[in-house]
C-alpha cells in the first residue's frame, strides 16, 4: 500500500483548506466602516445581527408574493430544528455525552399537544377520555416538563456507560419510544392522532389563534421568540459553573470528578436540559404539522439533527444555530427548488425520457446528502463552519503538543541518548498531530 | 395458538433451530464489530450496512443469471452458483470495508473519540441510501429457491440449507481464530489492539494491520449476507440497519473485542429472538424483537458491561 509522508495530504483537503483560508481572509481584511468584517458577526454584535436578520425575513419573503407562505412555513420548520439543534448541543457538544436518540424527546413533545388539545383518547377498555384543551403555554411547558423528566430517567441508567456505548443505548431509545407509541392503542398506534387542532394562545393583547393556515407570520415569531429565550438559557447555562463542570466532563471525567464535579448531578442535567429543548421543538412541530404518527419520528431525524450541530461546529452556539439553518433550510425549501428545476428543465418525469433516472432525485437523496455532509465535515473540518475556540485547539492538538515539547526537552536536559529523545519526539509528533496529518508517520 | 400448543415439544424444537441459524449469521456479523472494536476501539456503526450490501450483491448475482421468481435450482448449477455467491459478496464486501477505513476512519485515528463514530454514522447513511436510491424504498422477495431438502434424524428434522449455513459459518469462524492464533498477521493484529504505539515499535506496520482488521471483517459479513439472502429471501436497504444493532447486542454480549464471545453472544442472541417470536406474552412477539433486544443490551451494559467473556477493560473515553 502506498503511504504519503507525513504533511502531505489528499487533493481534496488542499483545495478545502484553500477555500476555508480565503474565506478566513476575507473576513479579517475586508473592512466595513473601518473594522473587519469578523469583527461584526463574534459575540453578541453578531447575535444582534441574526435577529435582526431572522425578525426581517417574513418581510422580506414577501417580496415574492407568489412564494412568501412557503418561505414563512419553511422558516417555522427551520426554527424548530434550531431548538432542537441547541438541545442536542447541549448534551454532545457541552457535556461530550453523543446522544444518538434525541428524537425520543422530539416524540414525547408532539404528542403532548397531540394530546392535550381535545384528544378524544380510548383506554384500554374502550371508555372513551375527552382531555380538556389547554392552551399553548401550559403545553409548552408540560412538554418541556414531560420530556425533560424522560430525559433524567433515560440518562440514569446509561451514566456508568463509556462514551460509544452510552450513544448505541440512547440509539435504543430513539427507536424504543416511537414503537411504544406505535404499539399502544390508547394513542391510536401506527395511524397517529390526526388534525391536532392548534391551540390558542392567551396574551394581554387579547388571544392569538395560530391556526389560520393562510397566514404563519404570527406562528413563526413566536417560534423565534422562543429560541431568543432558549439562546440567552443556554448562553447563562454555559457561562455557569453548572456549564464550567459539563466542560470539564467532556474533556477528561476522572479528572472532572476528582476536581469535585459531581458526575451524576451534572449528566443528569446536561440530558435533562438538552431534552427540555426537544420537548419544546415537539410541541411546536405537533402544532404546525397538525398531525402526529409515530412512522415520522425515526432514526433519520435523530441524526439529521447530529449532523446540523456537526456542519455548524459542535459546542459552538453560534455555529449549531447556523448548522441547523443552513441544513434545514436546505432540506425543506432548496432540495424543493431543485427538485423541480431539474424536472422542468430536463423533462424527466414521464417514464421514457432518457434522463427519467434524475426525477425526484434530489428528494429521495436528501438523507444520503445528510450521511455526505456529515462525513465530509467530520474529516474535513470537525470543528464545524463557526468553531468553538477550546474545542478547535483540542482537534489541532495545540494544548497537548506543547506538553509532548516540555516532555522531550525534560529528557535532553537528563542527557537521556539522543536515540531516545528523536524516537519519542518522532512518537509525539505521529499521535499528537491532530487529525489533519493523522497517523501515516508512524510508517516510517 | 391451541395448534401451536398442540406442536409443543416440536415446535421448540423448530425455533431452536432457527435461533441457531439466525445465530449464526449474527455471530459472522457480530465478528466484525468486534475485531474492529478490539484494534482500534470504534464501533463500526456502518458494518451491518456492508451486511447489506452482501445481500444486495446476492441478490444481483441471481438476477444476472435471469432466476424466476420462487425457481428451484439443483445440482451442479447449485454449487456453481453458491461459490459464485460467495466469492463475490466476500470479496465485495470486504474491499468495500477497506475503503470505508482507508478515507473516512484512518484520516480520523488521533481525533477525539466521538469523531470517527460520527464518521461512522455518516458512512451508515451513505451506504444504505445509496441501496434506496438504487433498489427503491420496499423490500424485494429473493427469487432462488433453496431445493428442500429435509434430513430426519427421531424427532429432530432440518433443512439441508440450514445444515449449510451453520457447517460454512462455523467453519469460518475456526478459519478466524486459527488465522488470528496461528499466524504471524494475526500475531500482529493481536499486538495491535493491545498497545499500537508498542507494536509499531516492534516493527508491526499498523496501518495494514488495521485495513487487514477490517477486510476480514468486511468478508464476513459479505459471507453473513450470502446466508442471510438464501434463509429469510427478503432483500432491502435497511436490513442492515436492524441487523446492525442486533450483532453488536451479540458482540457486546460476548464481550466486545473477544472474538469467542462474539460467536456465543450471536448463538445466545439468535436463540432469544427465536424465542421471543414465539413466546412473547401476548403472542404478537415480531413486534417487540427490537425491544427485547435492546433491553438485553442496556442491562448488560448497565450490569455487565465487559459481557459474558470480556475482560474488564478501564475507562478511556
Amino acid at each position: 500500500m502506498a503511504m504519503r509522508k507525513a504533511g502531505q495530504s489528499s487533493p481534496l483537503r488542499q483545495g478545502w483548506d484553500a477555500l476555508t483560508r480565503q474565506i478566513g481572509d476575507a473576513l479579517d481584511n475586508r473592512k466595513i466602516a473601518g473594522r473587519p468584517i469578523r469583527w461584526y458577526l463574534t459575540g453578541w454584535r453578531g447575535g444582534v445581527l441574526a435577529l435582526l436578520v431572522a425578525a426581517l425575513y417574513p418581510f422580506i419573503a414577501s417580496f415574492s408574493p407568489d412564494n412568501a407562505q412557503t418561505l414563512i412555513s419553511t422558516g417555522i420548520a427551520v426554527g424548530i430544528y434550531v431548538l432542537l439543534a441547541l438541545g442536542l448541543n447541549i448534551v454532545v457538544g457541552y457535556a461530550g455525552l453523543l446522544d444518538l436518540g434525541y428524537v425520543a424527546f422530539f416524540v414525547l413533545g408532539a404528542y403532548t399537544i397531540a394530546v392535550g388539545t381535545g384528544g378524544i383518547m380510548k383506554d384500554a377498555a374502550g371508555k372513551v377520555i375527552q382531555i380538556p384543551q389547554f392552551n399553548l403555554w401550559i403545553l409548552l411547558i408540560v412538554g418541556a416538563l414531560i420530556a425533560g423528566i424522560f430525559g433524567v430517567l433515560l440518562g440514569a441508567p446509561t451514566l456508568r456507560l463509556r462514551g460509544d456505548y452510552l450513544a448505541i443505548v440512547t440509539l435504543g431509545f430513539g427507536e424504543i419510544v416511537p414503537i411504544v407509541f406505535n404499539n399502544i392503542p390508547f394513542f391510536y398506534g401506527a395511524f397517529g392522532l390526526t388534525a391536532v387542532p392548534p391551540a390558542p394562545i392567551e396574551t394581554p393583547i387579547g388571544v392569538i389563534d395560530f391556526g389560520s393556515f393562510t397566514d404563519h407570520t404570527a406562528f413563526y415569531f413566536l417560534v423565534l421568540a422562543l429560541i431568543v429565550l432558549v439562546v440567552l438559557f443556554v448562553v447563562l447555562l454555559r457561562d455557569s459553573s453548572l456549564g464550567r463542570a459539563w466542560i470539564a466532563i467532556r474533556e477528561d471525567e476522572t479528572a472532572a470528578a476528582a476536581s469535585g464535579v459531581n458526575l451524576v448531578r451534572t449528566k443528569l442535567l446536561a440530558f435533562g436540559l438538552g431534552a427540555t429543548m426537544g420537548g419544546l421543538g415537539g410541541v411546536l412541530q405537533g402544532s404546525y404539522l397538525s398531525h402526529v404518527d409515530p412512522g415520522s419520528f425515526n432514526f433519520n431525524i435523530s441524526i439529521s439533527i447530529l449532523a446540523m450541530i456537526v456542519l455548524g461546529g459542535i459546542g459552538s452556539l453560534p455555529g449549531v444555530i447556523l448548522g441547523a439553518i443552513v441544513f434545514r433550510f436546505f432540506d425543506v425549501y432548496l432540495l424543493g427548488v431543485i427538485n423541480d428545476w431539474i424536472s422542468g428543465t430536463f423533462l424527466v418525469a414521464s417514464p421514457t425520457a432518457p434522463l427519467h433516472f434524475l426525477y425526484n432525485l434530489p428528494n429521495q437523496a436528501q438523507f444520503l446528502i445528510t450521511g455526505v455532509v456529515l462525513l465530509l465535515m467530520i474529516v474535513l473540518r470537525p470543528q464545524g463552519l463557526i468553531p468553538n475556540v477550546r474545542r478547535q485547539r483540542e482537534l489541532k492538538g495545540e494544548g497537548v503538543s506543547a506538553e509532548a515539547l516540555s516532555v522531550v526537552g525534560a529528557l535532553e536536559a537528563e542527557e537521556i541518548s539522543e536515540v531516545a529523545v528523536v524516537g519519542l519526539g518522532a512518537e509525539d509528533a505521529t499521535e499528537y498531530a491532530g487529525p489533519g496529518s493523522d497517523a501515516r508517520g508512524r510508517e516510517e | 395458538m391451541h395448534v401451536l400448543a398442540a406442536q409443543g415439544t416440536g415446535l421448540f424444537i423448530q425455533q431452536i433451530e432457527n435461533g441457531i441459524v439466525l445465530g449464526a449469521i449474527y455471530a459472522l456479523v457480530a465478528l466484525g464489530y468486534t475485531l474492529v472494536y478490539g484494534i482500534i476501539e470504534l464501533i463500526n456503526f456502518a458494518h451491518g450496512d456492508v451486511f447489506m450490501w452482501g445481500t444486495m450483491v446476492t441478490l444481483t448475482v441471481t438476477q444476472a443469471f435471469h432466476i424466476g421468481d420462487g425457481q428451484v435450482v439443483g445440482g451442479f448449477a447449485l454449487v456453481g452458483l453458491l461459490i459464485l455467491f460467495i466469492v463475490l459478496s466476500m470479496a465485495f464486501c470486504a474491499g468495500l470495508n477497506v475503503v470505508i477505513e482507508r478515507f473516512a476512519y484512518r484520516p480520523l485515528r488521533t481525533a477525539p473519540r466521538l469523531a470517527p463514530l460520527i464518521a461512522a454514522i455518516g458512512v451508515s447513511f451513505i451506504l444504505e441510501n445509496i441501496a434506496e436510491l438504487w433498489r427503491g424504498a420496499n423490500s424485494i422477495s429473493y427469487p432462488l429457491q433453496f431445493p428442500i431438502i429435509t434430513l430426519s434424524l427421531g424427532p429432530f428434522s432440518i433443512g439441508l440449507l440450514e445444515i449449510l449455513i451453520i457447517l460454512f459459518s462455523i467453519g469460518l469462524m475456526y478459519a478466524l481464530t486459527r488465522f488470528i492464533q496461528g499466524t504471524k498477521l494475526g500475531r500482529a493484529m493481536r499486538a495491535t489492539a493491545q498497545d499500537p504505539e508498542a507494536a509499531a515499535l516492534m516493527g508491526v506496520n499498523i496501518n495494514q494491520t488495521i485495513a487487514l482488521t477490517f477486510l476480514i471483517g468486511g468478508a464476513l459479513a459479505g459471507a453473513a449476507g450470502v446466508a442471510y439472502t438464501l434463509e429469510i429471501r427478503q432483500v432491502a436497504f435497511n436490513t442492515g440497519f436492524e441487523l446492525g444493532l442486533i450483532a453488536f447486542t451479540a458482540a457486546v454480549l460476548g464481550g466486545i473485542g473477544n472474538v469467542t464471545g462474539a460467536v456465543l453472544g450471536g448463538f445466545a442472541i439468535g436463540l432469544v429472538q427465536a424465542l421471543t417470536i414465539q413466546y412473547f406474552p401476548g403472542g404478537n412477539g415480531i413486534e417487540w424483537i427490537d425491544v427485547t433486544v435492546f433491553a438485553i443490551l442496556v442491562l448488560i451494559l448497565v450490569f455487565r458491561p465487559s459481557g459474558l467473556l470480556g475482560q474488564q477493560i478501564p475507562n478511556k473515553a
